[in-house]
């Protein structure tokens, strides 16, 4: 769905159905240089499911025109505006990778607007190193090449999936070009500046679920194990994939995530 | 392109992991037309195409979807449906992109189906094509109109072999923001990529070398994933909301991968060309040996060449990779590993001669195909085109002494000695005419 806001064209995916007032929101955030095709998998489910779905371009990502943000706080404060001017007042927020940060940060500085917190393949920081920022302000495509084929394990890059004919590298990489070519190195450098995880994850009071890759070469597993710990109660699973698994692992993950608003 | 693996292991390994439950090494064959739903919850998922997963094998079947993973994976495509033959492939391609009103640019160098397809069928249906010189860039770009939804041509056209310049023309269709389909039947990924050259969609006929060993007809589309469908008044039917999975957009929904999945939802659910799960199996079999088969064709059609050159029965020989053939520049560019296994070549003597040679060989077999692991021929003249007259062939691009060849894996020296008693056939009937 379009809408002008804040004076840019902004698109957020709700799967093909207008919002309804009296559902549950899930509002999905998705990584560095991605955009709402990470949850193509778990968009319509859930909508299906009986929810409303939010899962915002953010700006300069996907259908999403104007500058982009260019830190954390300000992807919370723009994904906080955003709820504002949808008029929905409290989410489950599902983040993938730096959309992980995102939420943390809106948990502790609104967290009026948190129901539920899920973090897939996430942790509480995300240092970048040196050579894919610089790869990725000078070649862009060839940065997306790297965390594509870093972000499967073996099983991935041979496109294993019950999603019949599709091959993840090149799908992954098809989603990254569809962003604007500065889009990647501005969301690395928010990562890598980001250092509020750990205090944020400290003041979650609420029940929360963290869904980690075994074999994530982007965000490694033990970075996501001392997030959960971090986290008065979060709950955790482990599923065999790589960086990218709401693509590897769909199927996996929506039954975690079902469960938990669930319970 | 993203790839972590080299082409020969992606052609082992591509969608496929041992059977967890029983260790099945090779691809099981799942020989079924459904699957049952573990609830009800799953059921209305997998209908309505928001997770993966089989229904119906008419939609989708894990050994098809293992083939499917395979060839998107080699062609570096974002997502590939298979279908019964490279023909419903062609229609699917057509019937999800154009509506009635809509218009194409085609190539006027293609395989005869293709050509009537458009020609004849399509234009019952209110779709128009305009035929074009593959190389006549300016003519190509000339014909695109506010109306054309699709560029079509072959990357090694049949049976011309005349090669399309697919970079420069791309170009062209991306500034005027149309997708360009190729059918690289002909090339297969292992001698060219056409995606990598900015072409959006491919069509297989997997029935030739990618199958390889004449032993079933299949098809499929890849989808390069690297075309806007977003203009809603141009594609209303891939951009606009849709009938099929509650009126979604495909675009919006599934972004790249938007085009096959209105194939699968609509073309292979409405029209049904479906692939049967064991054709998928015969096909995986022959891609397992597709790099080794092309590196022999190739290495054979070479000796080929340089055979029929100096063979006085000859009148004249074509094939890209000979310095005098007219695209001979671009196939060097665009096809460094060589131009396929296909030769046509000219016989001394006519329609007669060549006849007579066709008649006296005899390990080459005489039929309507191409791209098998044994050597083929057709001699149009006397067949497929034996109803015309040399004018009216000549018009077709065609002469009546043509002979095509498909340069098999056998040892090229049996295949010399064949020929030879071909020739000699064919000798006796051109000196009797002279
Ligand atoms: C270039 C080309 N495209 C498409 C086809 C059609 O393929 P099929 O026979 O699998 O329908 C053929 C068959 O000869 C062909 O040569």
């Amino acid at each position: 769905m379009y809408k002008d806001f804040k004076g840019n064209k902004v698109y957020f995916s709700t799967g093909g159905l207008n919002l309804v007032n009296d559902k549950e929101t899930l509002c999905f955030v998705h990584g560095a240089g991605q955009n709402h095709y990470s949850f193509t998998q778990q968009i319509r489910y859930f909508v299906s499911q009986g929810y409303n779905v939010v899962a915002p371009d953010f700006p300069g990502h996907g259908f999403s025109e104007g500058n982009q943000t260019t830190s954390i706080e300000e992807d919370m404060l723009w994904l906080a505006e955003l709820l504002a001017f949808l008029k929905i007042e409290k989410a489950t927020f599902i983040g993938h990778s730096q959309g992980c940060l995102t939420i943390l940060e809106l948990a502790e500085k609104k967290p009026e607007l948190v129901m539920g917190l899920v973090f897939v393949a996430g942790a509480m920081s995300i240092p970048v190193n040196d050579f894919l920022i610089d790869t990725s302000i000078n070649n862009p495509e060839k940065a997306y090449d790297l965390m594509v084929t870093w972000g499967q394990d073996s099983y991935g890059s041979f496109s294993i999936s019950d999603w019949p004919g599709h091959n993840h590298l090149a799908e992954g990489n098809a989603i990254m070009k569809m962003n604007d070519p500065s889009v990647l190195s501005t969301d690395l450098k928010s990562c890598n500046l980001y250092e509020n995880g750990k205090q944020a994850a400290s003041t979650i009071n609420i029940n929360c679920l963290a869904v980690l890759a075994k074999f994530d070469m982007m965000t490694p597993l033990k970075k996501g194990l001392q997030m959960v710990e971090n986290i008065k109660q979060c709950d955790y699973k482990i599923l065999e994939c790589g960086h990218f698994l709401p693509i590897e692992k769909p199927k996996e993950l929506n039954a975690l995530i079902k469960n938990y608003l669930n319970s | 392109m993203s790839e972590k693996y080299k082409f020969d292991t992606m052609s082992l390994h591509s969608g496929h992991v041992p059977d967890k439950e029983t260790g099945s090494r090779a691809v099981p064959i799942y020989q079924t037309t459904s699957y049952v739903f573990k609830d009800t919850d799953e059921a209305a998922a997998l209908y309505n195409m928001e997770v993966g997963g089989h229904l119906y094998t008419r939609i989708s079947n894990p050994t098809i979807a293992t083939l499917e993973q395979r060839l998107a994976s080699l062609d570096g495509g974002v997502s590939c449906v298979a279908c019964s033959s490279g023909m419903a492939a062609m229609h699917l391609v057509v019937t999800a992109i154009c509506s009635s009103g809509d218009h194409i640019v085609a190539s006027n160098k293609m395989y005869g189906a293709n050509i009537n397809l458009l020609q004849h069928t399509m234009t019952r249906f209110g779709i128009e094509t305009t035929f074009v010189n593959p190389n006549n860039l300016e003519e190509i770009e000339k014909a695109i109109k506010p109306n054309t939804k699709l560029v079509f041509g072959e990357v090694i056209g049949n049976p011309g072999l005349d090669v399309m310049n697919v970079p420069e023309v791309a170009k062209i269709c991306n500034k005027k923001n149309v997708p360009l389909a190729i059918d690289a039947t002909f090339n297969t990924p292992y001698l060219m990529k056409p995606i990598t050259y900015g072409a959006n969609i491919l069509i297989h006929s997997l029935t030739k070398w990618i199958g390889g060993h004449g032993i079933a007809i299949g098809g499929a589309i890849i989808n390069g994933g690297n075309f806007d469908w977003g203009n809603k008044e141009k594609f209303p039917t891939i951009s606009g909301s849709h009938f099929a999975l509650n009126g979604i957009s495909f675009w919006e929904e599934f972004g790249p991968s938007a085009l096959t999945a209105k194939i699968r939802a609509e073309g292979m659910y409405n029209f049904g060309p479906s692939l049967s799960p064991n054709n998928a199996f015969y096909i995986l079999q022959g891609i397992e040996t597709l790099s080794l088969r092309m590196k022999k064709h190739i290495e054979n059609t070479k000796m080929m060449l340089k055979f029929l050159k100096e063979n006085e029965a000859v009148s004249w020989l074509r094939h890209p990779d000979l310095e005098d053939h007219p695209d001979h520049k671009i196939a060097k560019k665009i096809l460094p590993l060589g131009s396929g296994s296909i030769i046509v070549f000219g016989i001394k003597g006519g329609r007669d001669a060549g006849k007579a040679f066709i008649e006296n060989v005899k390990l080459s077999s005489h039929l309507a195909n191409v791209g098998d692991a044994k050597t083929l021929l057709i001699h149009p003249g006397s067949t497929t085109h034996s109803h015309l007259s040399s004018e009216a062939m000549k018009m077709s691009g065609l002469t009546d002494d043509m002979i095509r060849l498909s340069v098999g894996l056998e040892d090229i020296e049996d295949i010399k000695i064949d020929f030879e008693k071909g020739f000699k056939a064919a000798a006796k009937i051109s000196s009797k005419r002279s």
